[in-house]
């Protein structure tokens, strides 16, 4: 007795159980079609027509978007956005939000600061400080989200609000002005500088932060789509509960998350500072919505489970290239966030047509 | 009289209490291999208590727990999964946005290399879900797609397929059928027909008569947290089984009460 | 069909794009590369202003402050005929950074910087003097632009024009001056207020407030300030937008504090005339935007340089009862 599976899902056919179950048929066949409809439902696409499409408006209109010049440029805005995207994107998957992320760079440049010109800790000693405590930081955030079961939109806000206060108080108190300057003093400096924020192929000068988010955003990827964790990530934003079911450590994986968005943001903070030798108070205050852009840009959803680091670094990219090609192409700057606000919408939405119709397609 | 098979689970004279409330209160009831024990209760007759013992969620308060002939204290899901009992949620514990296979190996990832290279070996795990679908008698022809796309009946399979695969030796089945269609339950009891088969024990909880009688080895019947009667197979009819299932005697002084009502005045 | 679709939005999006470039773009004919060779001793350059390209990247954070300073930059590049490429930062050292390496990549004639952070800005700019680029500074980093590479400042001297305050809250007879700081990140705005305290000799308190952001919030601050320290009998703000809700916090917390400002705008030039401002320190950044561009392009087509090694000073200059009509006038009309 044969019967139908029934249910609307044609990819799967149901035998009767106990019979000899017949050879797939010409499974090759089915691949290689499936192989565009594959890459249609990669939650990339989206973000990579954008870019695409961004790109090509800015070379064919302007004359030097397209020199490798302009390339350092936009890259350089890109890159720093890129690798707190990519970090912000692992936590989005996983389910969380993480709004501290952004006044969390300001912090940790202004505690390295901090530590070398007022209290004379040579860089990479305060280098490595300033990572112990992204992590405690990103730490405490995933162990307060997982204890109070608040919604983590609620606890890191006021963790942004703390860390802002702290930013801004402590500085003053310090140094008796709103910034930590001097850094290009301190010894380790130069070193420093070399591995974090110099410039590579000169004249063009591209920055070295573009390797760490090429880099970055490759072992993401790699994370997500191939090892346990990852799998545990996107089990975990996508239903906490089952997950817990089945044995996932639900717990752990969302505290490692929280402090790989802290210790992206130490990363970019200490960059940031070298490469102006100085941190401002007010440093990473709302870049935090940012992030949240490029990854939902990239295919992120705002209820977890789903999205991919190669999208959130497309979606930087797309800010990147937006923010610079306005530059070049002489706009009026007024209407700058406009634009960007526009360029955004497009994204997404070009995001959800192409994904529901590439799943659509296959039911 | 047939010999009566050693029980891979039995529970013993076991409660529950959540406060001052009786959740559970001395249900003794077992499954051997091979068999199908259908526990069956209306709502609030205890049922999702009694399932969170079995799964190792929450610890029961008395009575002994024994598997394999071994008392038993589960401190969490994941010691009961090792113990070989295996839970399927009326969730389904399964991710829907995840691919069928992630969902397949959710917990249990089969990975090849060491330290930080350690990956997901995903050839091998693509190729055994589609091993083990197809021995359910389901062909995924596309391991990438998502576990939402497939019918309920077809997830029910993963889970039941899931569970077999990593060794379980009790399959505990929490209300499988209730949110299917008649079509689609007929499918999930052949599952189940098929776990006894390859000699799991296999708890089938549910609220509905008519799916238990069919398949059950064993009958229990829970009512308010207390046990209400205990057959085998043949010592029951399904009319029977019904009644006591709605409270038989209430629903009669019901009717009674209906009909002297409707006859009543005038 | 699934690949025409997607192709056809992409061709919507691009057009879309190309529209609204259009529609909006004010300053440019799209291009603004320089193109050409530098002026020769020998040459002159007769096409005067015709490939002249000045950027001008500000910290500013488009408030009335410098949409003022914009203008005056806008007309300067009008009447001397170049090309204007304005951008402003918001605040964000990096970000005034990386506009500054944009600037530098289109190879610009001219460039105008705020610095008030010059370390931040020290590597860009010195990458604008390898590519033999002009640089002034303006509004902020009167005391470090020379080793910034440019060669002159077009601005005022915070701490001077804070003293000029300060004295004039002195003459009005205060006892304690409540100096209001807007900006987080700005240090001319604590110089101001540093300055204030040397021109008045007395106590002066400073408030960290919301900001030009927030002027909601930033009245409610005040006004709670004002209401739990009745001694306070002065206030001092430092931009035209919070002098503005200063005035009215002063008058919902019914204190008979005196206000004065630092820099214009029309709403605060009606109030000096009705008398609830005291007075404006006018850095009168209208030539903060306007003498740069004016004086790059010359150096670009007549190889002048103004400031002989000094900065261009464009203020304290005082508006009060006395001037304000005059004053009123033009700064309804955005150019004060």
């Amino acid at each position: 007795m044969n019967e139908a599976s029934g249910g609307g899902s044609r990819a799967a056919a149901v035998t009767a159980p106990g019979a000899p179950t017949p050879e797939p048929v010409a499974d090759e066949r089915l691949a290689n079609i499936g192989l565009v409809a594959r890459l249609m439902r990669r939650p990339e696409v989206g973000s990579l027509l954008g870019a695409l499409v961004i790109c090509a408006f800015f070379w064919l209109t302007t004359d030097v978007f397209g020199t490798l010049n302009g390339i350092a440029n936009w890259t350089d805005v890109a890159s720093t956005l890129g690798i707190m995207a990519v970090a912000v994107a692992l936590l989005m998957i996983g389910g969380e939000f993480d709004l501290s992320a952004g006044v969390m760079t300001g912090t940790t440049g202004l505690l390295m600061g901090l530590l070398t010109t007022e209290w004379g800790i040579s860089m990479w000693p305060a280098i490595a400080l300033t990572f112990l405590f992204a992590a405690t930081v990103g730490f405490l955030n995933g162990y307060m989200v997982m204890r109070t079961k608040l919604p983590s939109f609620i606890v890191t806000l006021a963790t942004f609000f703390v860390l802002q206060g702290v930013n801004l108080g402590v500085t003053k108190a310090i140094t008796g002005t709103v910034r930590v300057a001097g850094l290009g003093d301190v010894p380790g400096y130069d070193s420093a500088s070399k591995l974090f924020s110099s410039t590579f192929w000169a004249p063009h000068n591209f920055r070295i932060s573009v390797i760490w988010w090429i880099a970055i955003a490759a072992l993401a990827t790699w994370v997500l789509a191939r090892t346990r964790a990852g799998n545990w990530i996107f089990a975990v934003g996508g239903d906490a509960n089952a997950s817990r079911n089945v044995g996932v450590p639900v717990a752990r994986v969302k505290i490692a998350l929280f402090m790989t968005t802290a210790i992206a943001a130490a990363l970019v903070g200490i960059m940031i500072a070298l490469r102006l030798s100085s941190v401002q108070a007010g440093q990473g205050v709302g870049e935090e919505f940012t992030y949240i852009i490029a990854a939902v840009v990239g295919g992120c959803l705002l209820t977890g489970g789903y999205g991919s680091a190669i999208g959130a670094s497309l979606g930087a990219l797309i800010v990147g290239m937006a923010f610079i090609g306005i530059q070049f192409s002489g706009w009026n700057t007024d209407w700058r966030f406009l634009f960007l606000g526009v360029i955004l919408l497009l994204a997404v939405l070009v995001n959800n047509l192409v994904r529901h119709r590439a799943e659509g397609a296959r039911r | 009289m047939t010999a009566e098979k050693a029980p891979l689970l039995e529970v013993r004279g076991v409660s529950k209490y959540f406060g001052n409330v009786i959740a559970l209160k001395d249900i003794s009831l077992g499954v051997g291999a091979g068999e199908v024990t259908c526990v069956l209760g209306d709502n609030g007759a205890g049922k999702s208590s009694f399932i969170k013992i079995l799964a190792g969620v929450h610890p029961h308060d008395d009575g002994e727990f024994l598997v394999e002939g071994e008392p038993v204290r589960f401190k969490s899901p994941r010691d009961a999964r090792e113990r070989g009992i295996a839970t399927v949620f009326q969730d389904l514990a399964t991710v829907p946005l995840m691919s069928v296979w992630r969902n397949f190996f959710l917990g249990s990832e089969p990975t090849v290399g060491k330290g930080p290279l350690r990956r997901i070996d995903v050839g091998r795990a693509q190729q055994t879900m589609r091993e083990e679908m197809r021995k359910m008698g389901i062909d995924v022809r596309d391991a990438d797609q998502p576990v939402g796309t497939l019918s309920g009946g077809e997830r029910q399979a993963v889970a039941i397929a899931r569970a077999v695969y990593f060794g379980a030796k009790v399959l505990i089945l929490d209300e499988p059928t209730s949110a299917l269609g008649v079509k689609q339950s007929g499918v999930v009891l052949r599952y189940v027909v098929q776990a006894r088969e390859r000699g799991l024990g296999v708890i089938f909880i549910t609220h509905n008569p008519h799916h238990a009688y069919p398949v059950g080895d064993r009958f229990v019947v829970l009512n308010r947290g207390r046990l209400l009667g205990d057959w085998r197979r043949g010592e029951i009819g399904r009319d029977e089984l019904v009644k006591m299932m709605s409270g038989g005697a209430e629903l009669d002084q019901l009717t009674h009460e209906l009909e002297s009502q409707l006859e009543g005045p005038g | 069909m699934r690949g025409l679709r997607a192709g056809l939005l992409a061709l919507l999006m691009v057009l879309g794009l190309a529209v609204f470039a259009e529609a909006c773009g004010g300053d440019d004919d799209g291009g603004g590369d320089s193109g050409g060779s530098p002026a020769t001793k020998d040459d002159v350059d007769l096409t005067q202003g015709q490939d002249v390209t000045i950027a001008m990247v500000t910290h500013g954070d488009g408030g009335s402050f410098w949409a003022v300073a914009k203008k005056g930059a806008e007309d300067g590049a009008k009447q001397m005929g170049v090309t204007l490429k304005y951008s402003e930062s918001n605040n964000d050292p990096q970000k005034q950074a990386q506009l500054i390496d944009s600037a530098v990549t289109e190879k610009v004639d001219g460039l105008a910087v705020s610095a008030p952070n010059p370390d931040a800005l020290k590597d860009s700019l010195q990458k604008a003097v390898d590519a033999g680029i002009p640089i002034i500074t303006l509004n902020s980093g009167a005391d470090d632009y020379e080793s910034l590479g440019a060669y002159t400042h077009v601005g005022q001297t915070e701490e001077i024009a804070g003293e000029g305050a300060g004295a004039k809250f002195k003459e009005a007879g205060a006892k304690k001056v409540l100096c209001v700081i807007h900006e987080q990140a700005n240090i001319g705005l604590n110089q101001r207020c540093d300055g204030a305290k040397t021109g008045f000799g007395g106590e002066v308190e400073n408030l960290q407030v919301k900001g030009t952001d927030d002027v909601q919030t930033t009245l409610t601050e005040i006004q709670s300030k004002l209401q739990a320290d009745k001694s306070i009998d002065a206030v001092l703000a430092l931009n035209p937008d919070i002098a503005v809700a200063a005035r009215d916090a002063i008058k919902g917390a019914g204190s008979s504090a005196k206000l004065g400002t630092f820099d214009l705008s029309g709403d605060v030039v009606t109030a000096i005339q009705d008398g609830e401002i005291e007075f404006a320190i006018d850095q009168q950044q209208y030539l903060q935007g306007y003498l740069p561009v004016v004086f790059l392009t010359l150096n670009k087509t007549n190889a002048n340089t103004v400031g002989g090694g000094q900065p261009v000073l464009t203020g304290p200059g005082f508006v009060t009862k006395d001037n304000a009509e005059t004053v009123a006038q033009l700064a309804q009309d955005g150019t004060r």
